[in-house]
């Protein structure tokens, strides 16, 4: 009864229930929050990557019209140490003269108005000693930071297996820095009531917020109280506490008036973090026929001086694809730029570009078809322990999707399929993604009108929380969706987890799957201490729940209303907790095999002109139980527009000798545009997962991973010419 | 005392300091938070709005410059199709551009350019959705261009 | 940005003189380059003088010319029948520039006079750019450029001139009428823009108080053909990393007559006088096209990341050649 009996896709119709707020511009933004005597902040930069602050004048800026207050690192409050959230967070801005990047934050200006804000800000003179920077990773003097997580993994041989393999792929693979550019402006809005302090902020994580804050400031946890109802997308940008958001809190405590900083587009760049380049150097062995004998995967990417980032790339080359001897390694190296960060699928999205990339190679070199090679390599349990999977639909990906797509119309030859000036390229790619989950807490409360809503301090960065929560519970307590409100953004709340890893549906999905059964559990007890209830002597085990009714199983008419039972008793509500742990993968004696997918792409190449094109993208995947097709195809849907960008567009420049962001626009960082994106057919493959109650993936990330290789691919079987750098532009497929 | 006409609505406003845009105008003064700032740039269309039924970006168009024009913000939107149809086909994921998004394609539809898939997606390109809902964008302007 | 005052006169002698009289006024028509670069703190004004209402809107066709107002936007202008069917490559490169909502506040007369998107003049905390403050360097010359020009450009500026529409208007040797407290002036497009140089800051011949109030566009002759093609990274919204803007008449398989002009490449619109030379009196073949190119694309100044560019404006020119011959 408390366990999901539904069919693999649930609710595979319904529209995001906040849908009609964001629609008519009512679904409120941390930076729409507007309070009664609010002050501006604005935030000055610095301009060297490296060295000492040796003078900063806010004379001017001080008498600026409208200036309530100037802070700098000579009259900042000292804060306390900012603690690791799963990982690091920046310590305190402002609390010495060192500048470790380029457009570290040195000065926060606070007035009346945002314009005498800015205007003032642009008044602060520094001076500084600058010192010879670190920006190039081949650098000599750069530090070096070996099996960074401690998750270097080797199986069998790979160096004898390379020497005796019949044919060997050794190539290096690189993308390039990436910025996520949520389109909602990061902002935090501080306001203190004496000892407790309100922000409406944005981010993915609230408890995360609350606990660095109330750290750094000295306050108990419930002290802080932190909002974010909505925020304008995120893609791994809010899972820090970023200097800005303590920067807020101590300006706001200075001018004794609520303060809103609301990050511009080119702060964006440097106060959230990036995806961080990547090198990677594979060197695939396999026979003749295209089986893998061993795989080599190393990477190399960067970190900021101060910082860490949980980002392998190589990992994926351990889970991917059946070869008895695998070495994957990873390396980091310090440099003095902006924090490197969570990007959708970080790690993987480079990792898989660079592993996809030499498979096809591979599958070129052997004379195979680039499918057949991905089936022939199909792994049927974990090459690395050899458990099995808790559940692996990648080979039917691959299938579903070359049906879809037509695959078999390819003719292989290169650049055998024209159209006018344009060649014509198919390419696939495989994904094998994995997913994190962190323990989620939520609760179920039951109101005396038999409906009910749930709590929890989780975000809905638009994946469609709010919504697939509902249908849940709804699911679950024989509601309608319409009667179950997901409320969540609000550090009060029972305790969340991070919107980010695709792991916040699981996560929370099974804390909300044992609520949902505890909830009912009591009421069957409770209804179990009134003799009048048709329900007095019926075992828990023996009950259903439908249309808000609990009833003996097979006899419908014996039972009453959860709004009844709550009548009886004299209650207005009835709620139960849930915490949700992530299962052990040696308990349950399989590997989580995270979502699958394939990717299938027709690009058009200009022959003249090297200019690339989509023309059509099947995506297939394997995300177990899709709670709700409709909004989970969208989140296929953005992390394939994400997939294009990465490919074709998306490159952050960094000035060689400043280290500052040369293209920190939206005018010159370029995404994807309407016009750039084709049909995109998203199809679900699968069955539920054995490894979480509720049988989800999480499908927020994937979807993104593989693209870029197929576009590659793609191109390769247009032109013959094989892509082995991010993002492809046209000055490097034009001869 | 400069007057600004909302949603049919007028506003005095105080424009001592013309620096304010009708983006901060409409956000910061008027509390119609509805329009959204993506980068205040130009570059990302989240800020768009009507100005005399034309599309426009409220972000590089100064407050001063709009007194006894007629400005639409997606408050002022009265239950349009086009926001049902938004709904229906999950044209939107975290809903920061989708204000923008949609009064440029209310616009659109006024401009008669919805007339294929190409042209939606062409005369849709000045609005960025970093989230990816590019299609099914499209397929909602697209029903409720074939039905008006 | 700064502090500034706001004026709006009702006639073009009163806003030519407020700004005339103040060596820190500038005019103010659709903003998108002016507000956009107050705010990154590249001009900063003490006065701005809207003249969005003035009455120097619309299209007027005169004989064999079309007169456009310098307050027309690009969307009015863009709408124009007569020049959809006399000079479609206008159109098509108005269309092909900014997005709608831009196109709707942008005008012909601020078009001409955008300022380049090199993001090393646009950020004033780099300390070297000629254009912005004379005299301090080319910091974009030793940095990643690649949406930079090749073509009068040198280790002083390689800004781009990015407008579109200007690159067929060359062509079409459209002329710019500049008024001012003295009178009127009347300026060919061809000559109205200045090489950098060594005084990269100096873009045009506008002196400070003028104002740009039409631009004449002589039609082409009936049955000239046209095609402005447009290259660049994203299929829309995007500056172009090569255009060409080519207008020709033909005579059978030879071409009678030819424009040739060339964008996302020079520091001015490109005109291609040589390619134009080249043209005249050729057969429409791949040789004709590859020399008219050889010969647009001459002398070019690169660094690294603008290299490619020669090739492909070469070849961006060919293409359109090809195609509108064919």
């Amino acid at each position: 009864m408390t366990t999901i009996q539904q069919p693999r896709i649930l609710g595979a119709g319904v529209d995001r229930v906040d849908g009609p707020l964001k629609v008519t511009g009512q679904a409120r933004y941390p930076n729409d929050v507007n309070l009664p005597g609010m002050a501006y902040a604005a935030v000055v930069r610095s301009t060297i990557p490296s060295g000492r602050i040796t003078r900063i004048d806010t004379t001017a800026a001080g008498k600026s019209p409208g200036v309530l207050e100037v802070i700098t690192h000579e009259n900042a409050d000292h804060l306390g140490e900012a603690p690791a959230t799963f990982i690091k967070n920046p310590q305190p801005p402002l609390q010495d003269d060192v500048i470790r990047y380029y457009g570290q934050y040195v000065a926060v200006v606070v007035a009346d108005t945002q314009q005498n804000a800015t205007a003032a800000a642009g008044l602060i003179e520094v001076d500084y000693d600058r010192h010879e920077a670190i920006l190039d990773p081949h650098d000599p003097r750069a530090e070096r930071i070996k099996d960074p997580w401690g998750e270097d993994t080797a199986w069998g041989d790979v160096r004898t297996a390379l020497k005796r393999a019949p044919v060997m792929i050794d190539q290096t693979y690189t993308t390039s820095e990436n910025t996520n550019n949520p389109l909602g402006l990061f902002t935090t809005l501080a306001s203190w009531d004496g000892d407790t302090l309100t922000l409406h902020d944005s981010n993915q994580w609230p408890n995360m917020i609350q606990q660095v804050v109330a750290a750094m400031f000295g306050l108990p946890r419930d002290a802080v109280r932190v909002l974010t109802p909505f925020v304008g997308g995120g893609f791994g940008a809010g899972l820090r506490c970023w200097s800005h958001i303590p920067l807020a809190v101590m300006a706001a405590r200075h001018v004794g008036r609520p303060v809103k900083l609301e990050l511009t587009r080119p702060e964006m760049f440097t106060g959230l973090g990036h995806r961080t380049s990547s090198i990677n150097w594979i060197r695939l062995g396999a026979t003749r026929d295209g089986r893998l004998t061993a795989i080599e995967h190393e990477s190399l990417t960067t970190l900021p001086l101060d910082g860490d980032e949980y980002e392998p790339c190589s990992s994926v080359s351990t889970w991917s694809y059946a070869s008895p001897n695998v070495t994957a390694r990873d390396q980091q190296v310090r440099l003095n730029i902006p924090w490197t960060n969570f990007m959708r699928a970080p790690g993987d999205a480079q990792g898989n570009f660079a592993l996809e990339s030499a498979i096809d190679e591979l599958a070129w070199e052997v004379g195979l078809d680039p499918l057949e090679i991905r089936l022939l390599n199909y792994a049927e349990v974990d090459p690395k322990t050899g458990r099995p999977w808790s559940s692996n639909a990648l080979r039917q990906c691959l299938e579903v999707g070359a049906q879809r797509f037509g695959w078999s119309n390819r003719n292989p030859e290169i650049g055998s399929m024209r159209d006018g000036h344009e060649l014509v390229g198919y390419g696939v790619a495989g994904v094998s993604f994995f997913w994190y989950q962190q323990p989620c807490s939520a609760t179920v409360i039951v109101r005396g009108d038999g409906s009910a809503y749930i709590r929890s301090a989780v975000t809905d960065i638009g994946t469609g929380t709010y919504t697939i929560m509902a249908q849940l519970a709804a699911g679950l307590l024989g509601l309608e969706v319409d009667q179950v409100e997901m409320q969540l953004g609000d550090s009060s709340m029972p305790v969340g987890t991070a919107a980010g890893g695709s792991g916040l549906t699981a996560a929370l999905g099974s804390a909300v799957h044992d609520a949902c059964g505890r909830l009912i559990k009591k009421f069957v007890e409770l209804a179990g201490t009134d003799p009048f209830s048709p329900l007095a002597d019926v075992p828990f085990g023996d009950v259903e729940v439908s249309e808000g009714r609990l009833f003996r199983k097979g006899e419908p008419t014996r039972g009453e209303s959860l709004a009844r039972i709550l009548a009886v008793h004299g209650l207005t509500e009835l709620s139960a907790e849930s915490t949700s742990t992530p299962n052990s993968a040696d308990q349950m004696g399989m590997t989580p095999a995270g979502a699958r997918g394939a990717r299938f792409v027709e690009v058009r190449v200009d022959e003249d002109l090297g200019r690339v094109r989509v023309a059509r993208i099947v995506t297939v995947n394997d995300g177990g139980r899709i709670l709700n097709e409709k909004l989970a195809r969208s989140q296929i849907l953005g992390g394939t527009v994400g997939g294009v960008g990465m490919a074709l567009f998306e490159d952050t420049v960094t000035d060689k000798d400043t280290g500052r962001i040369a293209n920190a626009t939206f005018g010159d960082y370029l995404i994807p545009v309407n016009a750039d994106i084709p049909d995109v057919h998203v199809e679900f493959v699968g069955e539920p997962d054995a490894f979480n109650p509720i049988g989800v993936k999480g499908v927020g990330e994937i979807g993104l991973v593989g693209v870029a290789a197929a576009i590659a691919n793609g191109i390769f079987h247009a032109t013959g010419k094989r892509m082995r750098s991010l993002p492809i532009t046209m000055d490097a497929v034009m001869d | 005392m400069t007057t600004l006409t909302v949603n049919g609505t007028e506003y005095p406003l105080d424009l001592a300091d013309p620096r304010v845009t009708l983006l901060d105008a409409l956000r910061d003064r008027l509390d119609l938070t509805g329009t959204k700032k993506g980068c205040d740039q130009g570059a990302c269309g989240a800020c768009t709005v009507l100005c005399d039924g034309r599309r426009i970006l409220s972000c590089l168009t100064l407050a001063a410059q709009c007194d006894g024009r007629e400005i639409t913000t997606i408050e002022g939107l009265e239950s349009h199709p086009m926001q049902d149809a938004f709904v229906r086909h999950d044209a939107f994921q975290c809903g920061y551009c989708t204000s923008g998004q949609i009064m440029s394609a209310v616009a659109l539809l006024g401009e008669n350019r919805a007339g294929t898939d190409a042209d939606i997606r062409e005369y849709m390109s000045g609005n960025l959705c970093r989230c990816g809902a590019y299609s099914n964008i499209v397929a909602a302007v697209r029903e409720v261009a074939r039905h008006a | 940005m700064r502090e500034f005052r706001y004026e709006r006169p009702a006639t073009v002698a009163e806003a030519i003189r407020a700004v005339a009289h103040d060596p820190e006024a500038d005019f103010l028509a659709g903003g998108t380059t002016e507000v956009d670069l107050m705010k990154d703190g590249v001009f900063h004004p003490d006065l701005l003088v809207d003249i969005t209402r003035l009455p120097l809107r619309g299209v007027r066709r005169n004989g064999t010319m079309l007169q456009v107002g310098a307050l027309t936007t690009m969307e009015e202008l863009a709408a124009d029948r007569t020049l959809m069917e006399r000079a479609p490559f206008v159109v098509e490169a108005l269309l092909r520039g900014a997005s709608v909502q831009l196109r709707n506040m942008a005008t012909i007369g601020g078009n001409l006079l955008q300022r380049t998107r090199c993001r090393y003049f646009r950020d004033p905390a780099v300390p070297a750019c000629n254009k912005r403050e004379p005299g301090t360097g080319c910091e974009a010359v030793n940095s990643v450029a690649r949406m930079h020009a090749i073509l009068g450009a040198s280790p002083a500026c390689i800004a781009l001139h990015a407008s579109d529409v200007a690159v067929p208007l060359s062509a079409l040797d459209a002329v710019v009428h500049i008024q001012s407290e003295e009178g009127e002036r009347l300026v060919p497009l061809t000559q109205f823009y200045l090489m950098p140089g060594e005084t990269p800051d100096r873009e045009n011949v506008l002196r400070h108080g003028e104002l740009i109030t039409a631009v004449d566009i002589p039609l082409p002759p009936e049955g000239t053909r046209s095609i402005y093609l447009k290259i660049r990274d994203r299929a829309s919204y995007e500056f172009a990393l090569a255009s060409a803007a080519v207008a020709v008449i033909m005579d059978g398989p030879v071409i009678k007559e030819a424009r040739v002009a060339m964008g996302g490449v020079g520091t001015i619109p490109w005109r291609g006088f040589e390619a134009e030379e080249v043209l005249r009196e050729a057969p429409a073949t791949p040789d004709t096209f590859r020399s008219a190119a050889d010969g647009t694309i001459r002398d070019p100044f690169v660094v690294p990341g603008t290299a490619f560019k020669v090739e492909l404006a070469k070849r961006t020119l060919i293409r359109a050649l090809t195609e509108v011959t064919s």
